[in-house]
C-alpha cells in the first residue's frame, strides 16, 4: 500500500520492516510510532484530519493483517496435494463422500421464487434478476420521483459513502422497481415489433430498518411488468387474480384500494380474499376474510417517457409484493428473522 | 389523515353520502379513497353522559373542600335515587361551580370517558364521607377532553337539562383514520372539507364548497385603529404567496367548548381561541397559518413593525414554540423583522412572537412554502408538525385568501377582534381559476386506460361532483380541477380520477392477449435452479445471508474493507460493508449451528458480491455485481475425528460436481501469482495457503476452494474440520454437457497399476501422464477410463509415497486380452519411470 502522507509513509517503512524481527507479532500495533501518529490528530487542520485519519487506519488495517498472516503461518497445518482426490492413507470406505440427500434442501424462499417464475413463464412473462447496488436515477428519478420528493422518505433507503459520476451515494434498493426503466429499454424493441414487454424481476431489497418479528432489512420482492398497445386496469387486476388462483390454486376474490406511488397512476393496494379460510376469518387474515399482498398500477407516463416509450401508443401496469409474506404464510412462519438466520433447525424443516 | 364524519357532515348537509351507515362508508372509502387504519366510535365514549342544571349547593358537613350539590337532570335519568323536588345528589369537590349552572353529568353506570381504552371506571351511587353521591360531575381531563382538571366543564351550548351530552357537541360521531400515504399527491385531502368532498364524489353525488371558500373573497373593512406592519417577501421562488393582516381589539381566551371537541376528536390540543381558530382552519382546509402577537413583533423589530421572508443569516439561531433552540440550515425558510428571525416559515413558529394570554393584536399568516425546502428543513432539524405534513404535499397557493378571510372573520366573532389594516397579498393571481391549466382528453384514451366504455356525460357527471368544470365538445372533454387540486396537470391525471369516482372495482376483468411464440427463460436464475437441485440433493442446505456485513468480520478473515463499498446510514452496527465475498458470511453461521447439536452439514448461497472500483460491463455508471457460489462444510470435532483426511477434499468433491472440469484446473494457492487480480487476492484471503487450490479457468482466477486459515479459524470458532469454496457463476454456465459413450460390446479388462513416487510430486501430474501414455498406446477403437485406487504413504519413508490407479479397458471391435492390457501398462510404467522417476511397486 502506498501512503500519501509522507509522515505515515515513513513510519509504514520502519514498522514492516520491524515486524519480522519481533518475536511476539501483536506488538508492532503497540508501537511508540503508530501511537504517535494516532496523537498527531488533534493537533491537525480541521480540513486534514478525515484523510489523515483515513490513511492512519489504512496503516493499522494493514499491520493488523501482517500480524494476523504471520500468526496463521505459525500454527498453520502442513500442505497437502491439492491435485488430489482424497488425502494420503484413508481407506477406501474414507474417501470423501456427499451427505445423505435426506439432508439437503432448497431454501424456501428461493423454492417459492421457482414456483412463482414457472406460473409468470407459462403466463408469457420472462425474468430477470434486480440489482442490489443501484443508482440514484434508477432508484427514484426514472419513476418519477423528483429530486425531494417526500415519496422518497417512504423507502429507508440504505446509502454508501461512494458516490457516482454525479456525486450522488449509490442505493440499495428498497425496491424492485429499480429495475423498470432498464427492463423497458432492453425489450423496447418487441414493442416496435407488436410484442408486448412481459418481465418478472425478483430481488433482494433493502430498507434500513430495525429488525423484529415482521421486520428484516433484507428481503425479497418480485415485480412485474407488462407494457403493450391497449393495456388497462382491467388487465392488471384480472392478471393478478389469474397468477393467485394459479399460485393458491383455487378461485379467490380481489379487491384494490387506491394508493399512491409516483411511478404509477392509478396506484393501487390489491388485496385477496383469504385462501386459507375463504373469507370466513382466521388468524392468517387477522379476520378480516382479506390479504393485502402488492401494490401496483398503470405505469406513469413519465415512466414510459424515461424509458424512451411513447405513452400516447403504449400503456401498460406493474406491480411489487414480497415473497417473504407468502411463505410466512403458507407455512405459519412465525418470524421473518429465521429466513436470513441460517439455522439448520429452520432449513432442515425443508429438507 | 383523521376524518370526523360529525364535522364533515356540517359541510355536506345535503349530501345523503355522508349519512350512509358507517360500515358501507368505510368499504367505500378503502376501495376509492385510499386505506383506512382505524375507525374511532367516539359515540360509545360518550354515552349516557347527560347535561344537568345545578339548581342548589352547600358544603359538605364532614369535608372541608367537598360540596353536596342537588342538579336538576331533567328527570331523564332511570333508576336513581331522587329527592321531593326529583333532584338527583352529588357530592363534587371542584370550586367553579354555581347555582344555575349547566354541567356533564355522568350518572351511575356510565363509564368516565378518560377511562376508556385504560381500566373502565364504571360509576355508581355511593357515599362519600356519609353523603351518598350519584355519579359525578366531570372535568375535562374526566371527559377525555383536555388535560385541565381545574374545575368542572361548563357547558356553553344552547342545551337544556336532560340533553344528551354527546349530541349537543356532536360527540356521536365516527373518527375515520386513513391512510396519509394515500394521500402524498393530494394535499386538499389534509382537510376535512376536501375529504368530505370525496366521500360524496364517490357516491356520485355533488359536493358544493362553503360560500366563503373562494378565490376572491370579501375581508373586513379595517375598524380597529390601523396598526402598520411592512411585509417583504424576499424568497419570491420558495414562498410563492405570502399573506397577512393585521388585527387589533383582540380578546384571548379559551375557545367554545364545540371548537375544542372538534380539535380533540382529530388529535389537536386546544390552547386559546387564536391559536384553536387558525388549527381549525387548517384541519378544515388543509391550510396551515400562523398568529403572531402584533406587539411582541413590534418590539423586536425597528421603527416599523416588520415581517420579512429570507434566509437565515450566518450562525443565527431562534427559539421555537417548543422551547428548543436550534441554528436552521442556510436554505430554511425564515421569517423574520428587520431585526432577527421570529419563525420558520411553515415549520415551526417562534417562542419570541407566541400569542399568549395578554396578547391585544395579532398578526395573521397565511403563507405558501415550498413543499422540498419544507421537507428539508423538517428532516434536518427532526421537526414534524401538523404545517409540515400539509405544506409538505404542495398546498394549493389559489386557497390563501379564502382561508385568511374567513379565519378574521371568526376571529372578530370569537376574540372581538377587528382588522386593522387591509390585507397584504404579494401575489395578484388576476383571472386564474387553477393551479395547472385545464387539460383536454377524449372519452377514448380514459376509456382504452381503464377498459371502460364511459360516455362524456358520464365522465362529466363523475367530475363535477367534486366540483371541477367540465366542457364537452363531442368526445372531447376540457377538465378544469378546481383551484384547491394541485394533482391534476395531464391527461393521466383525469384517467385516474375518472376511474375511482367510477371505482377501480367495476372494472373489466380480462387478460392481455399475447401470441404464443414462448418466453425465454432468464438463464442465470434456471442455472441458480440447477445448482440449487444439485447441491440439495447432494445433502447440502442452501442459506441465505445478509449482503451486508459488520468491518468485523472483514477483519476476522484477513480481508481489507478499504475494497468494500461502505453503507453510510445503516441503523444496525452489523451492516457497514457490501460484502467482498460470501464465503465470511457462511463461516459465520457454522459456530451457532455446531452448538446447535449439528455434527456434520454443508451450507451453500449463491449471492452477489462487489468490489469498489469495478464497473458494470453493460452500465458503467453502476458498479459491477458478480453472483457466486460458495459452500462450506463442516463437522463438529467429536465427528471429525471419524472423517478421514483432510476437509479439503471433501470441499473439492462438491466442488467438482459443478466444474466444466475440461478446461478449469486447481492450481495451489501457496505461491499463486494474482498478478493485478486484487480482487483474486481478497477472495482468497480466508482460506489456508497449503491447502487450498486457485481455481484457474481460461487463465482468470474464478474461485477457491481449501480450508481456513488458523487466525480465522480461532477468530470466528470454526471446528477443525471445516473447509469450503467460492466461485463465480459465470465460469459454471460453461459447465459442459454430459457426454455420452456407446458401450463396446465386448468385456472390458480393469488392471491396477501403482507408483512410488516423490512425496512432492502432485497425484494430478502422474495421473495426467498416465492418461496421455496410454491414450498414445491404447488399441484402436478403445474406450478407457482411468481411476484413482489409493494414496499411501509408509509411516518409514515420508520421503515417498504410492499411488494405485485403476485402468478400466475395453474395445469396440473385439475381446482385449488381459496380457495384452498388461503389456501396455508396462509400457506406460516404463516411460512414467523414465520422465517421472516413478518406480512401478
Amino acid at each position: 500500500m502506498i501512503y500519501q502522507d509522507p509522515k505515515i509513509a515513513a513510519i509504514a517503512e520502519t514498522l514492516k520492516a520491524r515486524l519480522p524481527e519481533l518475536e511476539v507479532k501483536a506488538e508492532i500495533l503497540k508501537a511508540v510510532e503508530l501511537r504517535a501518529l494516532f496523537d498527531a490528530i488533534p493537533l491537525l487542520p480541521t480540513d486534514q484530519r478525515a484523510a489523515y485519519g483515513k490513511e492512519l487506519n489504512q496503516l493499522r488495517g494493514e499491520l493488523q493483517r501482517s500480524v494476523a498472516e504471520y500468526e496463521s503461518q505459525a500454527d498453520a497445518l502442513p500442505g497437502i496435494d491439492v491435485t488430489a482426490p482424497f488425502d494420503c492413507n484413508v481407506p477406501l470406505d474414507g474417501h470423501p463422500a456427499m451427505l445423505p440427500s435426506e439432508y439437503g434442501s432448497k431454501h424456501p424462499l428461493m423454492a417459492e421464487l421457482e414456483y412463482v417464475l414457472d406460473i409468470f413463464y407459462r403466463m408469457g412473462f420472462t425474468a430477470v434478476e434486480s440489482r442490489e447496488i443501484d443508482d440514484d436515477y434508477h432508484m427514484f428519478s426514472a419513476l418519477n420521483f423528483p429530486e425531494g420528493h417526500p415519496a422518497r422518505d417512504d423507502y429507508d433507503t440504505f446509502m454508501t459513502v461512494e458516490t457516482d459520476k454525479n456525486g450522488r451515494q449509490y442505493i440499495a434498493p428498497a425496491h424492485t422497481s429499480t429495475m423498470q426503466n432498464r427492463v423497458l429499454r432492453k425489450y423496447k424493441p418487441d414493442l416496435e415489433n407488436g410484442k408486448p414487454i412481459a418481465v418478472v424481476i425478483p430481488g433482494r431489497v433493502f430498507r434500513n430498518e430495525d429488525l423484529d418479528a415482521r421486520h428484516e432489512h433484507t428481503f425479497y420482492q418480485l415485480e412485474g411488468v407488462y407494457v403493450g398497445k391497449g393495456i388497462h386496469a382491467g388487465n392488471l387486476i384480472a392478471t393478478l387474480k389469474t397468477f393467485l388462483q394459479e399460485y393458491y390454486q383455487k378461485e379467490l376474490d380481489v379487491k384494490t384500494q387506491p394508493f399512491y406511488f409516483p411511478f404509477t397512476e392509478p396506484s393501487f393496494e390489491f388485496a385477496l380474499s383469504c385462501p386459507f379460510c375463504d373469507k370466513r376469518g382466521c388468524n392468517i387474515c387477522s379476520y378480516s376474510g382479506w390479504i393485502e399482498l402488492l401494490g401496483c398500477g398503470m405505469i406513469h407516463p413519465n415512466v414510459l417517457r424515461a424509458a424512451g416509450i411513447d405513452p400516447e401508443v403504449f400503456t401498460g401496469f406493474a406491480w411489487g409484493g414480497g415473497i417473504e409474506r407468502l411463505v410466512m404464510m403458507k407455512y405459519g412462519i412465525e418470524d421473518i428473522r429465521h429466513f436470513e438466520s441460517a439455522k439448520l433447525d429452520f432449513l432442515r424443516q425443508f429438507s | 389523515m383523521k376524518a370526523s364524519l360529525r364535522w364533515m357532515q356540517w359541510y355536506a348537509k345535503d349530501s345523503a353520502a355522508l349519512q350512509a351507515p358507517i360500515d358501507e362508508m368505510a368499504n367505500k372509502i378503502g376501495a376509492q379513497l385510499g386505506a383506512i387504519e382505524g375507525i374511532e366510535n367516539l359515540g360509545e365514549k360518550y354515552q349516557g353522559i347527560i347535561i344537568a342544571k345545578i339548581v342548589s349547593l352547600v358544603d359538605h358537613p364532614d369535608a372541608d373542600r367537598l360540596h353536596v350539590v342537588m342538579i336538576d337532570d331533567g328527570g331523564v335519568a332511570q333508576q336513581v335515587e331522587r329527592d321531593a323536588d326529583r333532584h338527583i345528589q352529588v357530592v363534587c369537590g371542584a370550586q367553579n361551580l354555581y347555582v344555575g349552572m349547566l354541567v356533564p353529568w355522568l350518572p351511575p353506570g356510565a363509564v368516565v370517558p378518560e377511562s376508556i381504552g385504560k381500566e373502565p371506571f364504571v360509576l355508581e351511587a355511593r357515599e362519600l364521607r356519609g353523603v351518598k353521591s350519584n355519579g359525578m360531575l366531570a372535568s375535562a381531563r374526566e371527559l377525555a377532553l383536555g388535560s385541565d382538571h381545574s374545575g368542572i366543564v361548563e357547558i356553553d351550548a344552547d342545551a337544556k337539562p336532560g340533553d344528551d351530552f354527546a349530541k349537543i357537541y356532536e360527540l356521536d360521531d365516527y373518527i375515520i383514520d386513513i391512510e396519509n400515504k394515500m394521500f402524498t399527491h393530494r394535499p386538499d385531502l389534509f382537510g376535512q372539507l376536501g375529504v368530505a368532498r370525496e366521500i360524496s364524489g364517490i357516491y356520485r353525488q355533488a359536493f358544493k364548497s362553503p360560500e366563503w371558500y373562494q378565490l376572491r373573497p370579501q375581508f373586513p373593512q379595517p375598524t380597529a385603529e390601523k396598526l402598520p406592519c411592512e411585509v417583504r417577501n424576499e424568497l419570491p421562488e420558495l414562498v410563492p404567496r405570502f399573506t397577512a393582516l393585521v388585527m387589533g381589539n383582540i380578546t384571548v381566551k379559551p375557545s367554545p367548548l364545540w371548537m375544542q371537541t372538534h380539535l380533540l376528536r382529530v388529535g389537536v390540543r386546544p390552547i386559546s381561541n387564536i391559536v384553536d381558530l387558525t388549527n381549525y382552519y387548517m384541519l378544515l382546509t388543509g391550510q396551515p397559518l400562523h398568529a403572531y402577537d402584533y406587539d411582541k413583533v413590534k418590539a423586536l423589530s425597528g421603527e416599523t413593525p416588520t415581517l420579512i421572508v429570507r434566509y437565515p443569516h450566518q450562525g443565527e439561531k431562534i427559539v421555537l414554540l417548543n422551547g428548543k433552540t436550534i441554528e436552521p440550515r442556510p436554505e430554511a425558510i425564515m421569517i423574520a423583522t428587520d431585526k432577527q428571525a421570529i419563525g420558520i416559515g411553515g415549520v415551526m413558529g417562534g417562542a419570541e412572537t407566541e400569542v399568549d394570554d395578554n396578547t391585544k393584536n395579532i398578526i395573521l399568516e397565511c403563507a405558501t412554502f415550498d413543499m422540498y425546502s419544507v421537507r428539508r428543513t423538517s428532516m434536518t432539524h427532526g421537526l414534524f408538525t401538523d404545517a409540515v405534513t400539509r405544506f409538505n404535499k404542495g398546498q394549493s397557493p389559489l386557497q390563501n385568501l379564502a382561508v385568511l378571510a374567513k379565519v378574521a372573520e371568526d376571529v372578530s366573532r370569537f376574540a372581538d377582534g377587528k382588522a386593522a389594516g387591509t390585507v397584504y397579498d404579494d401575489n395578484e393571481i388576476g383571472d386564474r381559476q387553477w393551479v395547472h391549466p385545464p387539460v383536454p382528453v377524449t372519452t377514448s384514451f380514459v376509456n382504452e386506460r381503464l377498459g371502460l366504455t364511459l360516455n362524456a356525460d358520464k365522465m362529466k357527471q363523475l367530475l363535477e361532483a367534486v366540483e371541477f368544470d367540465v366542457t364537452v365538445n363531442g368526445e372531447v372533454l376540457t377538465v378544469t380541477a378546481p383551484f384547491w387540486r394541485t394533482d391534476i396537470e395531464q391527461r393521466e391525471d383525469v384517467v385516474e380520477e375518472i376511474g375511482r369516482l367510477y371505482g377501480f372495482d367495476h372494472l373489466p376483468l380480462v387478460l392481455p392477449l399475447r401470441v404464443i411464440a414462448p418466453t425465454r427463460k432468464d438463464s442465470l436464475l434456471e442455472l441458480k435452479r440447477t445448482i440449487r437441485a444439485q447441491l440439495a440433493k447432494s445433502g447440502a442446505n442452501e442459506v441465505l445471508t445478509y449482503s451486508f456485513v459488520h468491518g468485523n468480520l472483514l477483519d476476522k478473515v484477513g480481508q481489507d474493507k478499504s475494497h468494500a463499498f461502505q453503507i453510510s446510514n445503516a441503523i444496525s452496527p452489523d451492516l457497514q460493508y457490501y460484502r467482498l465475498s460470501l464465503t465470511p458470511s457462511l463461516l459465520e453461521k457454522v459456530h451457532a449451528n455446531i452448538k446447535a447439536g449439528y455434527d456434520k452439514f454443508v451450507f451453500f448461497e449463491m449471492g452477489r458480491v462487489h468490489y469498489k472500483g469495478e464497473v458494470d460491463a453493460a452500465e458503467p455508471e453502476v458498479p459491477n455485481e458478480d453472483d457466486h457460489l460458495s459452500l462450506v462444510i463442516a463437522a463438529a470435532d467429536k465427528t471429525a475425528r471419524t472423517q478421514a483426511g483432510a476437509p479439503y477434499y471433501a470441499a473439492k468433491k462438491y466442488l467438482l460436481r459443478l466444474l466444466p472440469d475440461a478446461d478449469a484446473y486447481l492450481a495451489p494457492l501457496k505461491g499463486f501469482d494474482f498478478k493485478d487480480d486484487e480482487w483474486g487476492r481478497q477472495l482468497c484471503m480466508p482460506y489456508d495457503p497449503n491447502r487450498s487450490a486457485v481455481i484457474v479457468w481460461n487463465d482468470l482466477t474464478w474461485g477457491i476452494v481449501g480450508e481456513f486459515k488458523s487466525s480465522v479459524v480461532k477468530a470466528l470458532k470454526l471446528p477443525v474440520h471445516t473447509a469450503g469454496f467460492e466461485v463465480g457463476l459465470e465460469m459454471l454456465r460453461h459447465a459442459p454437457h454430459k457426454t455420452y459413450r456407446p458401450l463396446p460390446r465386448f468385456p472390458k479388462v480393469d488392471q491396477d497399476i501403482c507408483f512410488k513416487v516423490s512425496a512432492e510430486m502432485p497425484y494430478r501430474t502422474l495421473h495426467d501422464f498416465v492418461a496421455q501414455k496410454i491414450a498414445a498406446l491404447q488399441p484402436e477403437q478403445s474406450m478407457v477410463s482411468l481411476s484413482p485406487v489409493d494414496i499411501y504413504q509408509r509411516s518409514d519413508d515420508q520421503m515417498h509415497k504410492q499411488i494405485t490407479l485403476r485402468v478400466s479397458i475395453a474395445n469396440y471391435e473385439r475381446t482385449l486380452t488381459d496380457e495384452e492390457v498388461a503389456k501396455l501398462l508396462d509400457e506406460v510404467a516404463a516411460a512414467a519411470k523414465g520422465t517421472l522417476h516413478a518406480e512401478r511397486v
